[in-house]
């Protein structure tokens, strides 16, 4: 969840900056500190604003920069476990599929996608769904809820987000309007469990689609 | 505020201090002033240095 939280610290001011007015310089130094840290208690921090100077700026002995205490409004993003997300799909490997929830990369692995027997298609980057012929490729959108959020603050792109798409209402938005559009009609089962009649028509345009991805 | 020569003496120096490391000068300078602490010297009778002194509470009872 994104938050905005009023946080403080001391900022140091190297002479090289007493250049123009105080308050740009501390923003500076703040947004070149705190954005794109990543906090276990906090999250990342996305953007900082409202850096405000707080008292008087101090001057240490056999140093020549200025230490000022400074309070501003950082935007910090942290992944909660069993928080719904919105991302792209922006990696497929042989294990699943990494999307970007903003700040952050997660994993959904290829047993979490669907109610179906998933497989790879690296090269084409992207999962096929067995049964369903469902895909989902590279740059599409997804709906989907986090599981498992093991922070790095050392390396953040080391941070180990798990996701899963396999419930109602979750994946691909595709899938989801289809499977509500379904439920609508007939009260069908949701979330990949289509009525059998539709198995072969779908399968066979999987193969299609295939056939006509090995051509081109 | 009147200064003490050992108050005078550690705002010049903390001044010619962030000066050597490349703090713009306050003042105009002649042209033949480099050297920091006497850049220093100059802004601190020009009045131009920002800094203040904090005083304790004994030492101001001790200076008065």
């Amino acid at each position: 969840m994104y938050r905005i939280i009023p946080m403080s610290d001391t900022v140091r001011i190297p002479p090289e900056q007493m250049t123009e007015g105080l308050e740009g310089t501390i923003a500076r130094l703040v947004q070149s500190s705190f954005e794109g840290r990543l906090n276990k208690s906090f999250g990342i921090t996305v953007l900082t604003t409202n850096v405000q100077p707080a008292g008087e700026g101090q001057v240490i002995h056999g140093d020549g920069a200025i230490y000022q205490k400074v309070s501003f409004d950082a935007m910090v993003f942290k992944p909660d476990n069993q928080e719904i997300v919105d991302g792209i799909v922006a990696e497929v490997v042989e294990f699943g599929a990494f999307i970007h929830i903003g700040p952050l990369d997660a994993l959904v692995h290829m047993s979490q996608v669907m109610n179906d027997f998933m497989t790879a298609d690296v090269g084409n980057e992207r999962l096929v769904g067995k049964e369903s012929g469902r895909t989902l490729e590279v740059g599409e959108n997804v709906r989907a809820r986090i599981v498992t959020a093991s922070l790095n603050e050392l390396s953040p792109r080391e941070s180990k987000i798990g996701l899963t798409m396999r419930q109602p209402g979750l994946g691909k938005f595709e899938w989801i309007d289809e499977d509500r559009r379904k439920a609508k009609e007939g009260g069908a089962p949701a979330a990949g469990d289509e009525p059998h009649g539709d198995k072969p028509v779908t399968k066979r345009q999987a193969k299609k689609a295939e056939k006509a991805a090995g051509a081109a | 505020m009147e200064y003490t020569r050992f108050e005078k003496a550690r705002i010049v120096g903390a001044r010619a201090l962030q000066l050597s490391m490349g703090a713009p000068p306050l003042i105009e300078t002649p042209a033949d002033v480099r050297n920091p602490v006497r850049v220093s010297m100059l802004e601190y009778e020009a009045g131009a240095i920002p800094l203040t002194v904090k005083r304790t509470a004994s030492h101001q009872v001790k200076a008065s």
